[in-house]
């Protein structure tokens, strides 16, 4: 049986479909599971972005020395590695919940949804307070 | 009506897509290591955290550091589209459109792997 923090599975007719990508951003109404999930594809959405962002900074290689080492002087700067602390903030969230998703899906344990949930926001957050401090440790030794 | 309840997130819209769903937790169990090999092979043993040319260049001339990356790119590319594919169908797409878009989705996975194995050889080539 399933918890009740498990979102319902939206109909493909009615008002509940009707409200498509607007209804990602409405809470109201919502359960933890349900903000979950609008922010495990608000990430998932980021991290696509950021692949496809990656690969055609990647590119840049192909022109060289001077074209990647000056990239990597800029992306070196505070506020680039500031959107590095939220890339990291969005994968560790994005992975953790991913872990949450799988073991609930997958029936290995279906009741502890919340506790899950709980779980990988704590970790997220305390891996991602590390990692930027990290980060920024490694900006100031230059 | 009793509607039937499914996991938060959960890719599939019922039993036709469940291998997809298992599919997606694998790709995704996969990235979790091939993304923290990743992670810490190109930024978190790397002083500055980015490497400069010469350095990437002599990185990408380890064949087992090509493997590692060639698959990283093929389990984020597929666990990425199929992402893509589940938010697209939750619009409601007839059936027939829902396949057009699965196969604009592979097409688009499979030019992107493409395109990241032709820049491993680009680099590598131009250096």
């Amino acid at each position: 049986m399933a918890s009740p923090t498990v979102e319902p599975r939206r109909p493909t007719t009615g008002p509940a479909h009707r409200r498509g990508l607007v209804g990602w951003f409405d809470p109201r109404g919502r359960r933890l599971g349900g903000l979950a999930f609008i922010l495990n594809r608000l990430t998932g959405l980021g991290l696509v972005l950021y692949l496809y962002l990656h690969l055609m900074i990647l590119s840049m290689l192909i022109q060289g020395p001077n074209a990647w080492d000056d990239f990597v002087d800029i992306a070196l700067s505070p506020p680039f590695l500031a959107l590095d602390v939220v890339l990291l903030t969005g994968m560790l969230f994005h992975g953790l919940n991913g872990i949450r998703v799988g073991l609930v899906g997958l029936g290995v344990v279906p009741n502890r949804q919340k506790a899950l949930l709980v779980a990988a926001l704590v970790i997220a957050a305390l891996v991602a307070f590390v990692g930027a401090l990290r980060i920024f440790a490694g900006e100031q030794g230059g | 009506m009793t509607v039937e309840k499914q996991p938060a997130d959960r890719p599939d819209a019922g039993p036709r897509n469940a291998p997809v769903f298992v599919l997606q937790v694998i790709s995704g169990a996969a990235l979790l290591v091939l993304l923290g090999l990743h992670m810490v092979a190109q930024h978190f043993v790397v002083p500055t955290g980015l490497r400069y040319y010469e350095d990437v260049i002599a990185w990408l001339g380890n064949p087992v550091v090509i493997a590692v990356e060639v698959a990283f790119l093929v389990f984020v590319t597929y666990h990425a589209l199929v992402g893509v594919r589940a938010i697209l169908f939750d619009f409601g797409f007839s059936d027939r459109a829902e396949r057009r878009i699965t196969l604009l989705l592979w097409i688009v996975g499979i030019a992107t792997i493409g395109y990241g194995v032709a820049l491993f050889a680009a680099i590598l080539n131009a250096a």
